[in-house]
């Protein structure tokens, strides 16, 4: 079982495995905790969505296995955690409490150059750092984390316009910089 | 390559000085990497606000391992074609056909079935992408490149529901199913190519309101004759047809990652 793959481990789980649940538990809830609690500052709607998503991995395991659908079980995982988060901070809204949003930002440049397997090469990856925050908040949800239009609203708590706009100038400022260059980031996200 | 563990510790604290490229390619190195995972999932042992944040979110989970089984595979296979939410329009699709059966033998206005035909399809795209009607529509779809091929099986299934059902209706009251099967294909496509500009949902919608403003209102009105019934709208449908077809296909190429309908699945709203 330790050797055995996310996916491997969702299809046990749909089986009824609730050790393969266990580790499958114990290998992505952390990396979920901490990718959502860089989204929403609030704790418990966190908590609240991890234990969302866990939950319905757990009821729907089978939905990954069975019906022919492709791409990785830890992305199916993300886009389950993401779609709750949209759900918590959509009721959120509707009950007029104010939204929590993330920490502010600081624009700093990059600490330590890291080559990671060629995801951000490093012109784009100058590029996405002088970005201002707010455009690349709004790049990050759309490109990065594969959420809509509106749901990037939302999780911001912008109007839909204003997503719109932004991701527009985000994209022409990554455009510009990107220039010829480095097509690995740019089909990634869409922009080539 | 893999990233550091300092990188990784301070990605997990929340610091916020972490360049902004770092992070995201972390972030996406992370999605596919399972050494990365687990770095991560060591690491946060010794940070004690998001490790309680999982031991806590393991401990709820108890009950619900405890209360529910978890859904086979085989249940899910068949939502590559169907969805539960289809099951009320197929009620729909079979009562207003035989509606539309009796109104026509009542009142030899066969004409009315005619009006109805081509939306009954496009309805039946809307249930199967509706997110309101499907509770596990992420569970089922929730993948990025779901793909044109799930859609054109959804849509070919829904289609394939209804045809017989038409068919028999519209050659009892008199009416040759050929005349309305063109039109049906060509506000099928067309709602599914608007689809993945608008959503799905509300292109199905639109295509149904304008449909039904364009020939049923001067009908009822009895303004004038059904401007579709002439000879040349056979390859004016058929041209309207592979029109949206072909912009299915093109937009269909541009599948990135998921959102309600399939607007998400083309570009997002400029990006």
């Amino acid at each position: 079982m330790e050797q055995a793959d996310e996916a491997e481990l969702v299809r046990r789980v749909a089986r009824g495995d609730r050790a393969a649940f266990e580790v499958l538990y114990r290998r992505t809830a952390p990396w979920l905790a901490v990718r959502l609690r860089r989204r929403c500052a609030d704790e418990q709607i966190v908590a609240d969505v991890l234990q969302e998503t866990f939950t319905a991995v757990w009821r729907a395991a089978g939905g990954f296995a069975g019906a022919a659908v492709q791409g990785t079980a830890v992305g199916w995982l993300w886009t389950i955690a993401a779609r709750r988060l949209i759900d918590a901070l959509r009721s959120r809204a509707k009950h007029a409490q104010p939204l929590p949003g993330a920490a502010e930002a600081t624009i700093a440049p990059a600490a330590e150059e890291i080559a990671l397997a060629g995801t951000v090469g490093g012109e784009l990856g100058h590029a996405l750092d002088t970005l201002a925050p707010e455009l690349r908040e709004v790049l990050r949800a759309m490109a990065l984390d594969g959420l809509s239009v509106r749901e990037t609203a939302t999780l911001l708590g912008l109007p839909e316009g204003t997503v719109k706009t932004r991701a527009r100038r985000a994209r022409i400022v990554m455009r510009a910089a990107m220039g010829k260059t480095d097509g690995g980031f740019a089909t990634a996200t869409g922009l080539g | 390559m893999h990233a550091s563990t300092e990188l990784i510790s301070r990605y997990l604290s929340g610091d916020r000085s972490i360049g902004a490229d770092t992070e995201w390619a972390l972030e996406a190195h992370l999605e596919s990497c399972p050494v990365c995972r687990a770095r991560l999932a060591e690491a946060t042992r010794s940070a004690p606000g998001v490790s309680a944040l999982v031991d806590r979110g393991w401990r709820e989970l108890a009950p619900v391992m405890a209360a529910s089984r978890p859904a086979s595979a085989r249940r899910f296979r068949g939502t590559a074609w169907v969805t539960p939410a289809m099951v009320p329009w197929l009620c729909g699709a079979v009562f207003v056909t035989l509606l539309a059966v009796v109104f026509g033998s009542v009142t030899d206005a066969g004409s009315v079935l005619f009006l109805l035909a081509p939306v009954v399809p496009v309805l039946g795209v809307a249930a199967a992408w509706s997110r309101g009607l499907d509770p596990m529509y992420e569970l089922t779809v929730a993948t990025p490149r779901a793909g044109l091929a799930l859609i054109l099986r959804r849509t070919a299934a829904v289609v394939m529901a209804v045809l017989p059902l038409l068919a028999a209706g519209s050659i009892v009251v008199g009416v040759s199913p050929l005349v309305w099967l063109l039109p049906s294909l060509a506000c099928t496509l067309t709602s599914l190519a608007l689809g993945s500009v608008i959503g799905v949902e509300r292109a199905a919608l639109g295509v149904c309101v304008v449909w039904l403003l364009a020939f049923l209102v001067p009908v009822v009105a009895r303004l004038e004759a059904l401007p579709a019934h002439a000879p040349w709208s056979v390859p004016v449908w058929g041209g309207a047809s592979f029109l949206a077809g072909v912009a299915l296909v093109v937009r269909g190429r541009a599948l990135t990652t998921l959102a309600p309908g399939f607007r998400g699945l083309g570009e997002q709203g400029g990006l």
